[in-house]
Parts: structure tokens; C-alpha cells; sequence
């Protein structure tokens, strides 16, 4: 019977060492899963008031108000599952912060407005690059049963090889049209319209800001 | 040259051409799509329908038992926009718009197009337009303008920045909308999606939809005329589904709305110019005759015939507002003409002739014992400023207005579709009621004594067909007085 015997590198520092680093880490990543989950959340988007104006329309929508009582956040849609994905995820986002703070006044609902689209794009763009992840946490494909009976085989046959976003756009925030039909001049017109405006003032509000 | 003889002397080898062509080219009452069937059936479209099937089922099966199913023409062949479409939207990947406009239709069916451009069909949005701050804004409201007049005369499609149709303009298939791409009307108002029958279209219903009520009652004449009568017992003889449907080879158990409005007939082409044949405006206080001006671009208007008849190659006002050169111009008499042929498919030139003399009379009697007056009272009171300019702020308004526009327009329409219900009993008699029972009384009433009398001599008792105002001392027992009494037995 032969005793364990550790590597002779093994000290007791490099125990004592490991055993703090250990720790360390795993508060590390308690601390990232718990600020990941903290900085996902309604009531801490809506901090900045840009946010607010984006979180109207949801309050509304059957995301916010759901027949089935399954609620989703800000960050449930738009910040990716597991603790590494979500940490990028928000250090990427925190150029948003820096914007609100250095850009242009997100806060003032025309300028708001303005920059909708742009936002929804990049939006859009990333639901897409991650094959609807995110809503794929909640919502099955061969599940969607819906009120019809064809609802699901929609899903299954039609849809098989689409992912959720490429449809189901425009479910939550302010309608804005596909990219590929999108136009920024007759966009414009309809916030100067929506905001009493004079005609070309938001060009200028989008140009200087 | 030496073919030539050589065939001549075969025999009448003209005779047996000409022959060859008739059987060759039908006269068909809707023309055959000109376009290479190349055109249509997009790659990017048979998709469509695998989803569409699911989502949408009962449209889809109009669609695929429709000749445009069977033709291969599907969705995105309609449907298709360009990205820089004003209503144009991303659906499925594929770049397309709601609204398949007339100018989206006319890309294969480009004389249907053509002849319903220049239309009074087309047209139903500018006619009305400057009635409308009256009766649609003072009398109700824009939320009757969405469900109410623009369901039928067509609504202005408004698209919102972010590419949205509006719900105070769109769903809309009213036959003069104006469409997010500059086109006027609408082909669905008659021809229903998405089947687009033919059958469905040469139904009398498909005009009645919105030729009912109490101002264009249309449904009502027809349905209470001889044609609408024969129409409704032989209905299975009518052979609506026919591809050709000329009158006379193809059916003859009664004539439709599309029969004498714009069906094909020996000798008659059919048009989808639907108010090409009318020779008289019926829907005015007091009807003239009209002249068809057609402009060099295609675009129609009518004139009365009052006016001096313009020249062609002479400018005159469209109306859209821009001046336009005139080709050619169709005369009342002309227009009547046309009419008449196809009246002549079932009845003789004397019966014809003497029916449209009845028609005739009773528009002229209509003109001259109460329109015309009536007209000339109004502007008068107006003149005279015992009545304020706003419309329909007083009753004696409202008793001008439903005299013409209403009662008035029941007894012409039918007359002219000969309905002797509504020439007389819904039409002349209401007009009669309301004339003598509630226009002169709110005109005394308004005016005074001195004042009315003396309008109403100008402008009535001294016509010979309201001089029986009179003589009031003259009796008839209709409404009881003398009765029991020997002398008016």
C-alpha cells in the first residue's frame, strides 16, 4: 500500500496560493453571474431614460403582458445565456453607456426616434448572428402550437430553416420596416410629423447629433 | 402576285380568310393577356403558397381555383414591389407590397388598365372631393369616411414613414383609391380576391355593392326591372363562367349591369370604361347631356353638353386640374348610339327608340318641373342671403339636397333602367312629396310671404307643369274631399 504523495512543487504556499485563487475565481464568477443578471434586468436598463422610451412600447406588448404569465426582461431578449457569453455581451453593450453619456441625447424622445432604426438594424443583425439564441430560451419551434392547427406545422415544415428574428420582427418596440425597404427620408418626415417639426429638422437634429 | 391569282381562281378564297379569321378571333368580352407567359410565374413565388396554405387557407384556395392559379401566375407576380415602393415591405425574405394596385394589374392586362385609368370609376375620389368637407366632415366625421363613402369611392392610401398603411386609408377597395403608387382605383372593387372570377365580376352583385341606397339605388331598379326579373329566373342559363361572353352568342336570358355598361356585343366593344355609354349625367340637380372628351394620353372627362364642343388637338382642363389635348370627342348622340346597339340585340328599333324617348321625358320632366327651379330657389335664397353659405344648417337644405341627390336621382336611374317602381313611386312621387310638402312650406317659412310668392311664380306657376298650383280651387276626390256628395261621384 503505497502513500499518495503530491508533487515535491506542491508546497504548502502553492496550496494556500490555489485554495485563495480558487476562491477568488469562483466569487469571480458568483460575482459576474450576479452582476450579469443584475444589469439584465427592467428596472436597471430603465435607469437611463433613452431606455424608458424604448421600454414603452414593450410595456405594451405580449412580451411585457403575456396570457401565460411568462414575463420576459430586457436582458432574457437581448443579452446572451451563460456567464462568459453575458459578460461580452455587456462589456460590448457598454459602449451604449459610453454613447448615452458622450453621444448624442438618446433622452430627448425626437432624437430617440431618429436613432430607432439603427438600433433595431444592429439589433435584428444580432438575434440573427446567434440564430435567435435567446428566444430560443423560452420558445420551442415543434412546440409552437398556437391557436391554429396549422400553427405548428408552419413552424416545423416552412420555417424549418429560418431562424425566429428572419419573421418575427417588430413584435416588441416601435415598428421599423426591414432595412431593405427602409427609408431614412420618409422615416424622418413621419418623427417630424409625430413631434410638430418643421419640415428637414430632424435631418439636422441627425446630422449635428 | 402570281399566288395571288392562282388562289383567286381557287374561288372566294377572301370569303373563306375572312371567315378563317372570325373563327380565329372571337370577340371576347375581356381580352386575352397579350403578355409571353414568361412574364410571370416568379421562381421566388411557389413558395409562397406551401405557408400561406397553413396560415391563410380559404384565400389560398381562392387562389388556387382561379385562372390565375391555372395560368401559373402566382403571389409574388402580383404582390412583387420594388424596394423603393413607397408601401414596399420586407415579407418571408421577399420584398413585396400589400396593395396590388390597377398599374400592378396592368402590367398583363394593360387594356383593362387602360380603359379603367380614364374611368368615372376612377375618377370617384376628385368627384366627390369638394363635397366632402360638407358631408363627410360637417355631417359625421373621418371615421365615416374610413367605413363609409371611401369604401366605395376610394380612399387616399396613406404609408407612414416606417412603411405602415394607415387603418383611416387602408383596408380599403373603393373603386377611385388613390394607391401608394400614383394609380388610380381599384380592380378588387369588382373583381374579388383572389379567386377574380369572371362569373363573380359579370354578377349584377358585384356593381350592387356599392350601387344601393337611397342615392345611386341601383340593386333596387334593377332588381325591380323586367332585365333584373329574367336575370334572377334564368340565372343558370346566363353561362357566366363562359371564357367569351358576348350577348347574343353567348347568353341571352337577360342582360347584367356589365351587358349594357361595358359587355361585348355584335358590333359593340366591350370596355371596362364603364360610364363610356351613358349619354346623360343623372346624378346632378339637374341633368345634361355629356359630351366624352378623350384626352391624347387616354384620360377621359365628361362636358356638358351646354358647352361648346371642344375641337380636337385643343387644349382643355382635365380633372386632375392639368391640361390635357384633346383626341377625340365622343358626342351624347353618339354615346346614346352605342347604347342603343345593345338594346337592338333583343329588341327592335322601334321599342328601343320609344323606350329611350320615355327615359328621355322623364329626365326633362324631372328638369324642368322640379330641378331647375328648385336650383333657382336655392341660389336665390342664398343670394338674398336668407340662407348663411355652410351647407346643411338648415332644413330647407336638406330638402334641396334629397330632392336631387336622393329622390331625384331614384327616378332618373329608374327610368333609365326601367323600374316603374322606382321611376315613379320611390323617385318622382318623393320627389313630388318633398317639392310641394316641405321645400315650399321651409321656403315661405324662411322668406316670408311676399318674398317665396314671388319666387315661386318666377320660378314655377308661371311653367305650365306647376301652374295647377294655380287653380286650388279644382277638385279630385283622391283624398276625400266631396265625397258623399252627388256632384263628384
Amino acid at each position: 500500500m503505497s502513500k499518495l504523495r503530491l508533487p515535491l512543487f506542491i508546497t504548502r504556499h502553492v496550496v494556500i496560493a490555489l485554495l485563495i485563487g480558487g476562491f477568488a475565481g469562483i466569487g469571480f464568477v458568483l460575482f459576474l453571474t450576479e452582476f450579469d443578471h443584475l444589469t439584465s434586468t427592467e428596472t436597471f436598463c430603465t435607469t437611463c431614460h433613452s431606455m424608458e422610451l424604448v421600454a414603452e412600447p414593450y410595456r405594451q406588448s405580449s412580451h411585457y403582458k403575456p396570457a401565460s404569465g411568462v414575463q420576459a426582461s430586457c436582458g432574457d431578449c437581448h443579452v446572451s445565456e451563460g456567464v462568459f457569453a453575458a459578460t461580452w455581451d455587456h462589456f460590448v453593450g457598454s459602449k451604449d453607456l459610453f454613447n448615452q453619456i458622450f453621444g448624442p441625447d438618446y433622452d430627448d424622445p425626437v432624437i430617440n426616434a431618429l436613432h430607432l432604426p439603427d438600433a433595431a438594424f444592429a439589433a435584428r443583425d444580432w438575434f440573427k448572428q446567434r440564430d435567435s439564441a435567446t428566444c430560443k430560451r423560452c420558445h420551442v419551434k415543434e412546440a409552437i402550437f398556437g391557436t391554429r392547427p396549422d400553427t405548428v406545422l408552419i413552424h416545423t415544415e416552412d420555417a424549418k430553416d429560418k431562424t425566429c428574428i428572419e419573421c418575427h420582427y417588430n413584435l416588441v418596440h416601435r415598428v421599423v420596416p426591414d432595412k431593405a425597404v427602409f427609408k431614412r427620408d420618409k422615416w424622418n418626415r413621419m418623427i417630424e410629423e409625430e413631434f410638430g417639426l418643421s419640415p428637414g429638422e430632424a435631418d439636422k437634429l441627425l446630422g449635428g447629433g | 402576285m402570281s399566288t395571288e391569282q392562282s388562289l383567286g381562281g381557287t374561288g372566294h378564297w377572301r370569303l373563306y380568310a375572312l371567315l378563317f379569321l372570325f373563327v380565329l378571333i372571337p370577340p371576347a368580352a375581356a381580352e386575352k393577356v397579350k403578355l409571353d407567359p414568361s412574364n410571370w410565374g416568379l421562381e421566388e413565388g411557389k413558395a409562397c403558397v406551401s405557408c400561406h396554405k397553413k396560415s391563410s387557407a380559404a384565400l389560398t384556395h381562392e387562389w388556387e381555383n382561379s385562372a390565375h392559379a391555372n395560368a401559373g401566375v402566382n403571389c409574388l407576380d402580383c404582390h412583387l414591389a420594388d424596394q423603393v415602393d413607397n408601401d414596399a415591405i420586407e415579407h418571408e425574405g421577399a420584398i413585396i407590397a400589400t396593395i396590388v394596385s390597377p398599374k400592378d394589374c396592368g402590367r398583363c392586362h394593360t387594356k383593362e388598365f387602360k380603359e379603367t385609368e380614364g374611368s368615372v370609376h376612377a375618377k370617384a375620389v376628385s368627384v366627390v372631393k369638394n363635397r366632402l368637407p360638407a358631408l363627410a366632415d360637417d355631417l359625421s366625421g373621418k371615421e365615416m369616411v374610413a367605413a363609409g363613402c371611401a369604401q366605395c369611392h376610394g380612399s387616399i392610401v396613406e404609408v407612414r414613414g416606417d412603411g405602415t398603411l394607415t387603418p383611416e386609408t387602408w383596408p380599403n377597395s373603393g373603386i377611385g383609391r388613390i394607391n401608394p403608387d400614383g394609380s388610380l382605383g381599384s380592380c378588387s372593387a369588382c373583381h374579388g380576391r383572389h379567386s377574380f372570377s369572371k362569373a363573380q365580376a359579370r354578377d349584377p352583385s358585384a356593381c350592387t355593392w356599392c350601387h344601393t341606397g337611397p342615392d345611386s339605388p341601383d340593386d333596387e331598379v334593377y332588381a325591380s326591372s323586367k332585365h333584373g326579373m329574367l336575370y334572377e329566373a334564368n340565372r343558370s342559363k346566363m353561362n357566366l363562367q363562359s371564357d367569351q361572353w358576348v350577348l347574343g352568342k353567348d347568353y341571352s336570358a337577360a342582360p347584367t349591369c356589365v351587358t349594357c355598361h361595358m359587355g361585348t356585343t355584335p358590333g359593340v366593344k366591350g370596355s371596362h370604361d364603364v360610364g363610356m355609354r351613358d349619354a346623360w349625367s343623372l346624378n346632378r340637380p339637374v341633368s345634361e347631356r355629356q359630351y366624352l372628351v378623350i384626352f391624347e394620353d387616354g384620360d377621359r372627362r365628361e362636358l356638358p353638353e351646354s358647352q361648346p364642343a371642344p375641337r380636337r388637338g385643343s387644349e382643355l382642363v382635365k380633372l386632375d386640374g392639368t391640361m390635357g389635348k384633346v383626341k377625340a370627342v365622343a358626342s351624347p348622340k353618339r354615346r346614346r348610339q352605342i347604347m342603343n346597339k345593345v338594346c337592338l340585340e333583343c329588341h327592335g328599333k322601334n321599342f328601343v327608340n320609344s323606350y329611350m324617348k320615355q327615359f328621355d321625358n322623364l329626365v326633362k320632366l324631372y328638369n324642368e318641373k322640379f330641378g331647375k327651379p328648385a336650383e333657382a330657389i336655392m341660389a336665390a335664397l342664398y343670394e338674398k342671403q336668407l340662407l348663411t353659405p355652410a351647407p346643411f344648417d338648415e332644413p330647407i337644405e336638406f330638402s334641396f339636397w334629397r330632392l336631387w341627390h336622393d329622390e331625384g336621382t331614384a327616378a332618373r336611374h329608374g327610368a333609365a333602367m326601367m323600374s316603374p317602381n322606382y321611376a315613379s313611386w320611390e323617385g318622382m312621387h318623393r320627389v313630388a312629396q318633398n317639392f310641394y310638402g316641405e321645400f315650399l312650406p321651409q321656403l315661405r317659412q324662411l322668406a316670408g310671404e311676399a318674398v317665396a310668392n314671388e319666387l315661386i311664380e318666377t320660378h314655377l306657376t308661371s311653367l305650365d307643369q306647376n301652374s295647377w298650383l294655380n287653380n286650388p280651387a279644382k277638385p279630385n276626390p283622391t283624398l276625400g274631399y266631396g265625397i258623399g256628395k252627388a256632384s263628384h261621384e
